[in-house]
């Protein structure tokens, strides 16, 4: 203490040593507050003019360029606008299939603004939690996105997310192990029979020949559904009952049941699972790998030595080549704090027509990952990207027969896993699987009263 | 002096005080366990007869979620699954962590070392515990496959196989719980007075005789204890759900969707928060009537030795 403090304190303070009572309680008072502030709720409400952005793209994460882009995205956006966005990092795997999100909106703090792919559309849409974006999109933009994909985040003509990008799935060949087996570009399989024949020819004891999906979930129905379609099946038929009592969809299951059966595909997959391309065909654990459009940059970044091939999705006997376009899309939270400039970042960021929008969309496809543009315009400024590589591969015999991955509810997406997993790992006859499922599909379509199945 | 003598009349008997104090003990166990335990297990019971929409939206159903229930064949396979859980895993967890503690009683340096190891996976992320065993058991490469195709014998799917899926998760819980019970069991041997072991070999009794004579009848309480934790962990602990979802998603066919998985995929992937709810709850109800039927045999948890 002071000798001015000294004098002035009161009797019995003036000779204590150490801090006064003043000083502890100011002290904690700020200690205190120091806590508070560091609990999320505290801090989130002092905060709560910014918007929240959920997805996965996490700085450190697997493909550096990509975190880059959205950060570049929200800065760009902060510096521009009053209501500031804000990214919130959830881990992949939490995001797909934890519980972050859907706890988040069941307790009433959904993110303003999240990522969606087809298979949740309809379950956030029905929820009533999906905002109309389409009086903040200009009428060029809405005619600049491709009509076969927007229409799975439309109802009613309006559209409700804003797709960053398209995934079509094709197969990939390791050229090593093609060569080893003495096999050379002129064998890469058309159709299906081919691709378990060259399939038998890859497998070793320590390497499988093809490799399909074998996790249940909504991405192994994704990788499946172009087999359905290829020989004609569907999921609905137009009358809105179930299409999947078919021939093509016991064809589809008995095409993966006799990969399995013959030994040249694995009943479980490494890394992440069969989207991950490194861990399962640059790592040698398969020959083939039926995996989409993103796995090249997973591959340039990841294993740059790695040689490589790309080809379309074989096709069944008098089939016709489909293949299946997934991607994700920016969605803006109805019930949220600010909707309305939810609505603008989306149309700012993927829907409009000025050239950063454009821009952006391009970057996104052909700089930080490796897609197929939802976009005319972006395909058209981005033509030099397409015009090379395994992205001119896509963009030239790929991505033209792509469908749009279909929107379903979750019971239906069930019954349709189920039905794979049981012929695929199970060994099920494909005929019943696929009556059963249709079956549930139908019992569930009964008494749906949401938004179309597409 | 009035003021002290008002003061006596507040004096408490060190009998009040006792029973303040011992409440006050108690106290904080108790308001968490009701807060964080107790309520939300009424809020889950009674969100069991809501249909939920998981945006917010409630509506009153009465007992269609238990209805559903009845006619929902995947939460049948569920609770096959849950129950040939239950029944490899309760007894080998018991086997396995009383065959330890019995190996490694001896309070030697050794021991104490091979303690610490068999404890170690204890210690160790389930997540990361799922991921490691998800590589050594994969098709063809993993190190399991690689080893027995030394002997000639290969080309399993571990995890990939719907006959085996299932016992590779017993296994894999096994080798992580084991460590646990070994030491619960070491306690209640370590209570076992040495001179009964002494006085039966003066009687010509064998290590056999003494195990079935003296260990086990003496390890009864203990035997209690590791049975209901071990068949409430097999239904609803951390592993039952970590492991599943880490390596096979309730995969193969649904051959390893154990209930409480599939209460999870009901809630959080298919938003139906209320049929996963009245399943928690049925779940709930197995669970505490297994818990009163063990005690209900064992007159409370007390034993006698006459």
């Amino acid at each position: 203490m002071s000798d001015k403090t000294k004098a002035d304190a009161p009797n019995g303070a003036k000779d204590r040593p150490g801090p006064s009572r003043r000083t502890v309680l100011a002290g904690g008072a700020v200690a205190a507050g120091a806590t508070a502030l560091s609990f999320p709720y505290v801090s989130r409400g002092l905060a709560a003019e910014s918007l929240k952005f959920w997805q996965f793209y996490a700085p450190g994460g697997g493909v550096a360029t990509q975190s880059k882009w959205f950060e570049d995205m929200a800065k760009s956006w902060n510096d521009s606008h009053d209501v500031k966005v804000e990214l919130v990092y959830v881990p992949n795997n939490a995001y797909m299939d934890g519980t972050k999100l859907p706890t988040a909106f069941a307790s009433g703090a959904g993110p303003d603004l999240f990522i969606i792919s087809p298979g949740d559309f309809l379950r956030y849409y029905n929820g009533g939690v999906l905002l109309d974006l389409t009086p903040f999109i200009d009428k060029a933009a809405q005619d600049d996105l491709f009509p076969g994909v927007i229409a799975n985040r439309m109802v009613d003509g309006k559209i409700y997310g804003l797709p960053m990008e398209v995934e079509p799935m094709a197969m990939y060949y390791s050229v090593d192990a093609f060569n080893e087996a003495g096999l050379t570009e002129k064998d890469v399989p058309k159709t299906w029979e081919d691709l378990l024949t060259v399939g038998k020819k890859l497998t070793t004891d320590k390497r499988f020949g093809v490799l399909f999906e074998t996790a249940p979930g909504y991405y192994q129905n994704f990788t499946w559904y172009p087999f359905l379609w290829q020989g004609g099946g569907d999921i609905q038929s137009k009358d809105g009952k179930s299409a999947f009592n078919s021939p093509a969809a016991a064809q589809a299951l008995k095409f993966w049941q006799d990969a399995v059966n013959m030994g040249v595909s694995p009943r479980k997959v490494l890394g992440g699972g069969g989207w991950d391309v490194v861990p399962n065909l640059a790592s040698g654990y398969c020959a083939m790998q039926n995996v989409g459009i993103w796995a090249i940059s997973q591959l340039h970044e990841n294993a740059p030595n790695f040689k490589y091939g790309v080809f379309k999705l074989p096709t069944p006997p008098g089939g016709k080549y489909v293949t299946v376009g997934g991607g994700w899309a920016f969605v803006a939270n109805a019930k949220g704090k600010n909707p309305k400039a939810a609505g603008e970042f989306c149309a700012w960021a993927l829907g409009s027509m000025s050239p950063d929008s454009i821009e952006r969309v391009v970057d996104w496809c052909t700089k930080a990952k490796s897609d197929m543009p939802p976009r005319k315009s972006a395909l058209e400024k981005g033509k030099e990207a397409y015009s090379k590589g395994f992205l001119k591969v896509f963009a030239d015999d790929i991505y033209p027969g792509a469908r749009a991955e279909p929107r379903v509810p979750p019971p239906v997406y069930k019954a349709i896993s189920d039905a794979i997993q049981a012929c695929q790992l199970n060994g099920q006859k494909p005929e019943e699987a696929a009556a059963a499922a249709s079956q549930q599909i139908d019992a569930f379509l009964a008494g749906y009263k949401g938004a179309p199945i597409l | 002096m009035p003021a002290a003598r008002k003061a006596a009349g507040f004096r408490l008997s060190s009998r009040q005080r006792e029973w303040i104090a011992g409440y006050l003990f108690v106290a904080p166990d108790a308001i968490g366990l009701l807060i964080f335990v107790g309520a939300p297990m009424l809020l889950s019971l009674s969100l069991g007869f809501f249909s939920v929409s998981g945006f917010g939206e409630y509506s009153f159903v009465g007992l269609a979620n238990y209805r559903r229930m009845l006619g929902d064949p995947l939460f049948w396979q569920s609770l096959k699954v849950t129950v040939f859980y239950v029944v490899m895993l309760v007894p080998a967890l018991y086997v396995c962590g009383l065959g330890l503690a019995l190996l490694i009683q001896a309070d030697t340096r050794f021991n104490g070392f091979v303690r610490t190891l068999l404890f170690m996976p204890q210690t160790v992320s389930l997540v990361v515990v799922g991921l490691v065993w998800q590589v050594l058991l994969i098709d063809k490469i993993g190190l399991l496959n690689r080893l027995i195709s030394a002997l000639g014998v290969g080309g399993f799917s571990w995890l990939g196989d719907p006959r085996l899926a299932l016992i590779m998760v017993v296994v894999i819980s096994v080798w992580f719980l084991m460590g646990f019970y070994m030491l619960i069991f070491l306690g209640g041997l370590q209570d076992i007075p040495r001179e009964y072991y002494e006085a039966a070999k003066i009687d010509g009794a064998g290590p056999v005789a003494s195990f079935y004579r003296i260990t086990l009848p003496l390890l009864r309480p203990t035997s209690f204890f590791v049975l209901l934790v071990s068949t409430v962990t097999a239904v609803c602990g951390s592993q039952t759900f970590d492991l599943v979802y880490i390596m096979t998603r309730g995969g193969p066919a649904n051959t390893t969707s154990l209930a409480i998985f599939y209460v999870y995929q009901q809630a959080f992937l298919f938003n139906e928060y209320g049929y996963a709810a009245a399943m928690a709850s049925v779940l709930v109800v197995v669970l505490m009537l297994i818990t009163v039927l063990l005690f209900m045999l064992t007159r409370g948890g007390r034993f006698t030795y006459d």
